[in-house]
């Protein structure tokens, strides 16, 4: 392992320089980056060279460029800065264990679910929104989720509707206990599905309960199912009022009337 | 501010202190708020390494003038991605421009046409008239260059001015691969020590 990581760590000098073919051992060498501090400050003097090496190779460059950039710049939508996450993107992908014991449309909301807790962990959720909107894959997925809910039972009928709903907007958070709380928010019917990934586990006797919680009152909005490799199943509520938060507490089973602690989320609901 | 204090000194050339590493951190971090005067003075102090690198790595004169723009339009757009901590302004956007350089050797087409292409591994030479400090830049590396071993050197030049993976520069000068990772490392130290970069 040792004799691994030192082979590895050779790599630093042509990974500087751009030699590493793309594929595994970039992909390899890249990650171990992210955790060897002395690996990466070595990349960064050795990018400091060359980039010595790019200013010695220096040349003029044709004349007409500029005016050609300029235009161009002056058309061109600049990018938002990155936010930094700490989200776990390899956590996206456990969405088989859901599957078996879920009917049909609630399996296609928990894969819709799932797929956007892709998106949630690796973006804001304001280039969330962006992404969204021009994500080909979700409107695939829409109408996909359009098809088979054509034929849902009745009681995954209010699940179908937020789902399928034209203006859906699909909200993420991370609670300060941990883990993700993924929303579909159809502002229209003022009704939201939600779902979790990766909060702590609870001891006996105490549930998560959801609250909405506005300005005048707060309101129960139910519990949490119980997690099944870490993620809850998507429930849906109801009759949210504009300037409702969606609240998260611990409560002792079977819930609370009022939350008797501190939320851990509390998410702004557009509607 | 004053010029010599421990900034200025990552770099100690005068020729470094000239092209002022902070000041275009400075431009960029203008940039990204969409600045389009303080892009204007970035693309003035840049294009030169810029379009040099590339046309090092590419060559062909048309080519190397397309990605160049592509280079300089990336760098308005993802300006606001542009992370100090990972090194200076100059040292990124001279990054994303050799990078596309390799990016469009690597598309199959001029894969193609650089078969036929003579590999040029010497040190940098003047092809135009050239601002008095890219001749002390290129004076500098050459120097240091120089002190280098020559699998080293040509290992380094291979890869950077000539584009080629590792792998392939181990092909090139019959070294096995395990060697040639270790003669860029090693090279690259020296060279960084020479340079007097951090």
């Amino acid at each position: 392992m040792r004799f691994f990581r030192q082979d590895l760590h050779t790599l630093a000098g042509a990974y500087a320089l751009d030699a590493l073919d793309p594929g595994a051992e970039l992909t390899r060498f890249t990650r171990h980056l992210q955790r060897c501090q002395s690996c990466a400050s070595e990349v960064r003097g050795f990018r400091e060279v060359a980039t010595a090496m790019a200013f010695a190779a220096t040349t003029e460059a044709p004349a007409e460029m500029r005016d050609r950039v300029m235009t161009a710049v002056a058309h061109t939508r600049q990018l938002p800065p990155e936010i930094r996450t700490h989200a776990r993107p390899r956590q996206a992908r456990t969405r088989g264990p859901w599957v078996p014991w879920l009917s049909g449309a609630i399996a296609t909301a928990a894969i819709a679910v799932a797929v956007f807790f892709g998106f949630a962990q690796a973006h804001t959720q304001h280039q969330l929104n962006q992404a969204r909107a021009q994500n080909q894959t979700l409107t695939v997925l829409q109408a996909h989720i359009q098809a088979e809910l054509d034929a849902a039972r009745a009681h995954d009928q209010a699940l179908a509707a937020i789902l399928s709903a034209p203006n859906a907007q699909f909200l993420s958070e991370r609670t300060t206990a941990g883990g993700v709380a993924g929303v579909v928010l159809d502002a229209a019917t003022r009704k939201l599905i939600v779902a979790t990934a990766g909060l702590p586990g609870l001891p006996a006797g105490k549930v998560y309960q959801l609250w909405l919680i506005g300005p005048v009152k707060i309101t129960s909005a139910g519990l949490l199912p119980p997690a099944k490799a870490g993620q809850t199943a998507p429930v849906v509520a109801t009759g949210i009022v504009k300037g409702d938060k969606l609240g998260l507490t611990v409560e002792p089973a079977p819930g609370s009337k009022q939350p008797t602690t501190t939320p851990i989320l509390a998410l702004p609901l557009p509607v | 501010m004053n010029p010599n204090d421990s900034d200025a000194s990552r770099f100690t050339s005068a020729a470094t202190d000239r092209r002022g590493e902070r000041d275009l951190d400075d431009l960029l971090v203008h940039v990204a708020r969409g600045d389009q005067a303080a892009f204007e003075a970035l693309y003035d102090r840049m294009v030169g390494p810029v379009y040099g690198v590339i046309r090092r790595v590419l060559r062909d004169p048309s080519q190397s003038e397309e990605v160049a723009q592509e280079v300089l339009l990336e760098v308005w757009r993802t300006a606001a991605r542009f992370d100090p901590a990972m090194g200076g302004a100059a040292t990124w956007v001279t990054t994303i421009a050799h990078r596309r350089a390799i990016d469009r050797i690597r598309s199959t087409t001029a894969a193609a046409e650089r078969e036929h292409r003579t590999v040029d591994v010497s040190p940098p030479h003047d092809e135009v008239a050239e601002a008095v400090e890219a001749s002390l830049d290129r004076e500098r590396v050459r120097r240091c260059l120089d002190a280098l071993t020559d699998v080293q050197r040509e290992s380094i030049t291979l890869a950077y001015y000539g584009g080629h993976s590792y792998r392939q520069v181990a092909e090139l000068l019959h070294v096995t691969l395990g060697a040639i990772k270790t003669r860029i490392r090693d090279g690259l130290i020296r060279m960084r020590d020479c340079l007097g970069v951090s």
